[in-house]
């Protein structure tokens, strides 16, 4: 199923009524059998990114290829390579989880006498065998979105685009799609563009991290170069009840320099970075200095967003939110 | 990318139409019971036109009344479908054809090809009860194939009128506005006397309107006196060919916004 291509884009820009600019120039590329994570709030241009690269929504100038196909211009020949699950699952209330994948494997021409059989693999593979011969109306939104999945993976894709895939799962539906996520790359093959406004789920999932805010890509690079990119970790103590917090602080400032710590805490930024924790606890328990709380803060992708923007994650969603509405 | 990928897509589409409207009474049970309905009421309440001097169609008044709503139900019945279309786009399904279909024209044959079936099963109900109402058929084989024939590319103009409405305005709100055209067209028409029994104003509009040559040409047929057949078939065919194009710019508009 690898294929020799995966998806690059250049200059995408993306303009709505108003001069909106959703997208505004957005330059990637992705190997394939990667998982590159695409990161950022609501309202950053993560779904009109998705919905250009496939062929849901024309780009208003730049180019981009899936699969070694023009978006514009080989439109069908992008949509027999790609499976995609977006963010509002597109099921229709009236038919089963078996009709569903049987009119999507009608739909991609794939042969009808192996249909059943995908069928019944892709419905036990997303955990749905049971509910498969009820109506979807029925199902709850986690199983929605697991048949979704089902349906991205009919026709055996070599390039899949997830957006926001967890939204909304119980915690363990969203172990259970990020495992079948890293199989199907790890297994299969398959490139995973995945859109996501979850921290955690990029850093677990993603091979290379795009984030992007605005409509701009702010920094792009694997989880681990990007958090490297802002800096060491820094190591938090809070003395308990008659530890003397000056001696603390001189015995913490000799890993590091002082950084914000919460009101009761002392912290550093750990000079030869994580692997200085031993030496810290060390130092404190030579010096008789009983600590309440220690913790080591690694930075986190959210950081990342921080240093690239200017503002966390979290409070751009809000800010998106209240623009919204 | 070939043909066989446009045949896959509409056979996918039709079979989910057909599924959902012949598995949910609510779909089909309109489709089935406004054609009875008009038949009813027009053949039984008006039948006594039958004795209008200057009304001069030898089957009588069932036949007269069955072409028309024959092919109503054939243009409403591909109305019906649009408002299916329109449901699609409005609830976000078709985002999901949009985007498994290799050739999206496909999904334009899809809607078509269901929407003749479904008129198929309407006509052939229509037919049963109008042969029990004691219907005079005075045309042979030849000529009821040619009525249906008919019929049925009125059915695919309906179709593809709709569609295209349907295409470019994406929400349920647009029934109206595929609806009304088809109603006017169809009503401007001879709908219960001859043409040659109009007056005024509206003898004027209807010998302008193409409904009316389809009109006619079908109840010739019926009667067993072809008469103009070629040219309602041509404009049939016209007809379906120019909305052809209107329902695929529609598709082109829906790719364009991003549907």
């Amino acid at each position: 199923m690898r294929e020799e291509h995966g998806i690059e884009a250049e200059g995408l820009v993306r303009t709505f009524k108003g001069d909106i600019r959703a997208v505004d120039g957005i330059d990637l590329t992705v190997a394939p059998g990667e998982i590159y994570g695409f990161l950022g709030p609501n309202g950053a241009g993560k779904s009109t990114t998705v919905h250009m690269l496939t062929t849901l929504l024309p780009p208003t100038s730049g180019t981009a290829r899936v699969a070694g196909y023009d978006i514009v211009k080989e439109g069908p020949k992008v949509r027999s390579a790609i499976g995609a699950a977006l963010q509002e699952a597109a099921l229709d209330g009236l038919l089963t989880g078996r009709e569903h994948i049987r009119l999507q494997t009608a739909l991609h021409g794939l042969p009808r006498r192996e249909r059943p059989a995908r069928a019944d693999e892709l419905l036990s593979r997303v955990g749905l065998t049971q509910a498969a011969d009820r109506k979807v109306n029925g199902y709850s939104g986690g199983m929605k979105r697991r048949l979704d999945l089902a349906l991205a993976l009919a026709h055996r894709p070599a390039i899949l685009f997830l957006d926001e895939p967890t939204t909304g799962l119980d915690p363990q539906s969203r172990t259970a799609l990020w495992q079948e996520v890293a199989r199907l790359a790890k297994d299969d093959g398959v490139t995973v563009f995945l859109t996501t406004q979850y921290l955690e789920e990029a850093d677990v999932l993603a091979d290379r991290v795009g984030i992007i805010d605005h409509g701009r890509i702010v920094a792009e690079g694997t989880p681990a170069a990007l958090k490297a990119e802002i800096g060491r970790p820094t190591v938090e103590a809070i003395p308990r009840d008659g530890a003397d917090p000056a001696e603390v602080a001189r015995i913490l400032e000799r890993f590091g320099e002082p950084t914000g710590a919460s009101p009761k805490g002392i912290a550093v930024r750990l000079e030869r970075g994580a692997q200085q924790l031993a030496e810290v606890v060390r130092a404190l328990d030579s010096a008789g200095l009983e600590v309440e709380h220690l913790q080591l803060h690694a930075p986190s992708l959210d950081d990342v967003f921080l240093a690239k923007t200017g503002r966390s994650l979290e409070g751009a969603a809000e800010e998106a939110e209240e623009g919204q509405g | 990318m070939t043909g066989g990928h446009f045949w896959s897509v509409a056979w996918a589409v039709a079979w989910r139409v057909l599924h959902n409207v012949f598995t949910t009474p609510s779909l089909l049970l309109p489709g089935l019971v406004f054609p009875l309905f008009f038949f009813t009421a027009f053949a039984g309440g008006l039948s006594r036109v039958d004795n209008i001097p200057g009304f001069d169609f030898p089957p009588g008044y069932t036949a007269f009344q069955f072409v028309f709503v024959l092919l109503q139900s054939a243009a409403f019945g591909g109305v019906f479908t649009g408002f299916g279309v329109a449901r699609d786009f409005e609830y976000g399904f078709a985002r999901r054809l949009m985007l498994a279909a290799p050739r999206r024209s496909g999904i334009i044959a899809g809607y078509a090809i269901a929407a003749l079936v479904r008129w198929a099963a309407t006509a052939a109900l229509l037919t049963v009860v109008a042969v029990l109402a004691g219907m005079n058929v005075g045309g042979g084989g030849v000529d009821v194939v040619a009525l249906y024939g008919l019929a049925l590319i009125v059915s695919l103009v309906g179709t593809l009128w709709a569609t295209g409405v349907a295409m470019r305005l994406r929400t349920s709100q647009a029934g109206p506005v595929m609806q009304l055209p088809v109603f006017l067209a169809l009503f401007f028409a001879p709908v219960y006397v001859p043409l040659d029994l109009l007056t005024g104003w509206l003898e004027a509009v209807a010998s302008l309107n193409p409904v009316t040559h389809l009109l006619e040409a079908g109840r010739s047929l019926i009667a067993g006196s072809p008469a103009d057949v070629g040219l309602a078939f041509l404009i049939a065919a016209g007809l379906a060919v120019a909305l052809g194009v209107w329902a695929l710019r529609g598709l082109r508009a829906a790719e364009r916004a991003g549907a």
